[in-house]
């Protein structure tokens, strides 16, 4: 399970490397080093308790869990991939929208188009009108 | 520091309209489970776009202080803390709610954090400035060294292994080594990608792991916790006895909380702990504590209050943050074009008397409004989370995007949201990681000059007492656990 931050730790170390001259490359690979032996320690102490730990998988798969945290991340990453080809508007509607018909449920739909029209509008009011700041 | 003229640009109605919004959104952002201080300081740095230093300065630190107090109102009412620091309110201030008395202790708790506010403000005045005389002595090697020691102390007070938090604290570090090496232009770990050439940004980190890892977080739970009803707010107003009972605890947590505060590595959350567990050995009927005694309730608010003001000092002063959200204000105050630091009170005299002089505004003001408007604040806690989280990653996206005009930041925010969610499931403290986004590059530097300065030497870590004294201090906490844990085997041995 820890054999994530191992891999981290240990792709780190390679990359610290490859610095060109010689000053910037210091400080990163002493920094890679600690990483990567704090994770084998870290490794060893888990290693010898990995029992206890076997409730994590259970609390990601527990209920709704799954279908949110997955539903949530596509819903973003198809939110930024449309962001500026769609623009502001359209797009937080749409997102806001889909994350409320995801975590809000299918029947409150009236309130979650509600939320995700006028919160949008507000947040464009915000941001472009009152903070001069320019969305796509 | 000339205080009377600082309130002349503090009185600036301009000035004064931000630290009313910036102490209002503080408040409902601290009150808002899954956006606590960190994230929404984070959120609200686009709103100081465009604006003066001084005026987002002074809308910065309301937007702090005000989500110190926004985290205790639900510690009160609901038994959920908006943020650490108000953990310690739950144990007497819910329990005092559930009896009807929900009114005084968010009466008392509005009083005891502008008693603590002011003390604290009062020992700004008088400490920053020696503290920043002293910085000013400070060479690479020991500003290198404070780092170090600033963020393993937070390390060692962090729950959770200090193991994970060095690794935290090295996932941070990396990260600030991202970007092209400002002495030697050399690219590092960009991966050809254009956007990274300056290094990520903080702020999207920030909102990435707090803001949207939080969600994520509570996704899990969703279904299981369930809508908590609000206790019954009565008069919010406290009586002659009341206030005799908690006058005491109020200036012991103020005073307590502001010496916890300015230590690096403090912070409000130590600080208002510290106060409860004293207040409790103080105490004539200990008994009570728990069950809803004023006075519990009282010192840490004070507490919290007081330390969350002595964090700016050093700060402001050294330009080492001691908690996560300093760390946020740091980089806030940076992105504003201010170096936190000795310097700044050469430099910028005057904007520190008007930040000063604001807090004392913005605190009073902070208690008018959670006293007259409290109910109408509670409101925001009704909001069913199935509106607040979807609400909150969209606010975090906009947030993000103001920042660079840029949709790869919305790829970290999502990257580092589920890096958050781990994080947090996995119990790495996550605010050894989130200092080093801030202050690595500066270590780097720091550490590049003081090794190159020696001709790549590690003796010039030893050079001056105040580098010795903080070596031997960031031993020390590197030991810490090994010693507590030593300590603790002998009372069982002598126990047994």
């Amino acid at each position: 399970m820890l054999g994530l931050c191992i891999v981290v730790g240990s792709l780190l170390l390679p990359k610290a490397l490859f610095g060109d001259p010689d000053g910037p490359k210091y400080f990163p690979l002493l920094v890679g080093a600690v990483m990567a032996v704090m994770s084998l320690v870290d490794f060893g102490m888990e290693w010898k308790k990995r029992r206890e730990n076997q409730g994590l998988s259970a609390r990601l798969k527990a209920g709704r869990a799954p279908r949110l945290l997955i539903g949530s991340i596509l819903i973003s990453l198809v939110y930024s991939f449309i962001f500026e080809k769609a623009g502001f508007l359209v797009s937080t509607i749409l997102f806001l929208g889909a994350e409320l018909f995801l975590v809000n449920g299918r029947r409150k739909w009236l309130a979650n188009i509600l939320v995700a029209v006028l919160f949008t509008l507000a947040l464009w009011y915000a941001f472009a009108r009152l903070l001069g700041i320019n969305l796509p | 520091m000339d205080l009377l003229q600082g309130f002349h640009a503090a009185l600036l109605p301009m000035n004064i309209f931000y630290v009313i919004m910036g102490g209002f959104l503080g408040t409902v952002v601290g009150m808002l489970p899954g956006l606590g201080p960190s994230a929404g300081v984070a959120v609200l740095i686009p709103l100081t776009f465009g604006m003066n230093p001084a005026s987002a300065l002074i809308l910065m630190s309301s937007v702090y202080y005000g989500a110190m107090y926004g985290g205790s109102r639900s510690s009160i009412l609901l038994n959920t803390p908006g943020d650490a620091a108000a953990i310690a309110s739950c144990f007497d201030g819910y329990p005092l709610a559930k009896k009807g008395m929900g009114g005084q202790a968010l009466a008392i708790s509005a009083i005891a954090s502008l008693i603590g506010g002011m003390i604290a403000t009062v020992g700004f005045i008088f400490f920053i400035r020696p503290l920043a005389n002293f910085a000013l002595d400070f060479g690479s090697a020991e500003y290198f060294l404070l780092y170090l020691f600033a963020i393993l102390t937070i390390t060692a007070l962090a729950k959770g292994s200090m193991v994970r938090g060095i690794i935290s604290m090295t996932i941070g570090l990396f990260i600030s080594t991202i970007g092209i090496d400002i002495q030697t232009s050399v690219y590092r770990f960009t991966f050809g990608i254009p956007n990274f050439y300056n290094g990520l940004d903080f702020v999207v980190i920030v909102i990435g792991i707090y803001a949207i890892g939080e969600v994520l977080y509570n996704f899990l739970t969703i279904d299981v916790t369930k809508a908590v009803k609000g206790a019954e707010v009565g008069r919010v107003w406290i009586n002659k006895d009341e206030w005799r009972r908690s006058r005491a605890p109020i200036f012991r947590g103020g005073l307590l909380g502001f010496i916890v505060g300015v230590l690096p590595a403090g912070g409000a959350t130590i600080a208002s702990m510290m106060s409860y567990s004293m207040e409790k050995q103080l105490s004539k009927h200990p008994e009570e504590f728990g069950k809803g005694a004023i006075e519990g309730l009282a010192a840490p608010e004070a507490a919290n209050n007081a330390a969350s003001v002595g964090g700016l000092i050093p700060l402001l002063a050294m330009g080492i943050p001691g908690t996560a959200t300093t760390a946020v204000m740091m980089g806030a105050f940076v992105m504003i074009g201010l170096k936190p630091g000795p310097l700044l009170f050469q430099q910028n005299q005057g904007m520190v008397a008007t930040l000063v002089d604001s807090m004392f505004i913005g605190n009073a003001f902070l208690v008018i409004l959670n006293l007259v408007l409290v109910k109408l604040l509670v409101k925001v806690l009704d909001i069913p989370s199935g509106i607040l989280y979807p609400i909150i990653l969209a606010l975090s996206f906009v947030g993000a995007y103001t920042l660079n005009f840029s949709t790869v930041d919305f790829y970290l925010l999502v990257l580092f949201g589920v890096v958050g969610l781990f994080m947090k499931l996995l119990q790495y403290p996550i605010a050894p990681m989130i200092l080093p986004l801030v202050v690595g590059k500066d270590m780097e530097q720091n550490f590049r000059r003081t090794v190159s300065g020696d001709h790549g030497n590690i003796g010039a870590f030893f050079d001056s007492p105040i580098s010795i004294a903080l070596v031997v201090m960031i031993v020390a906490t590197l030991l810490s656990p090994l010693i507590t844990g030593w300590i603790g085997k002998r009372r069982k041995v002598t126990k047994s």
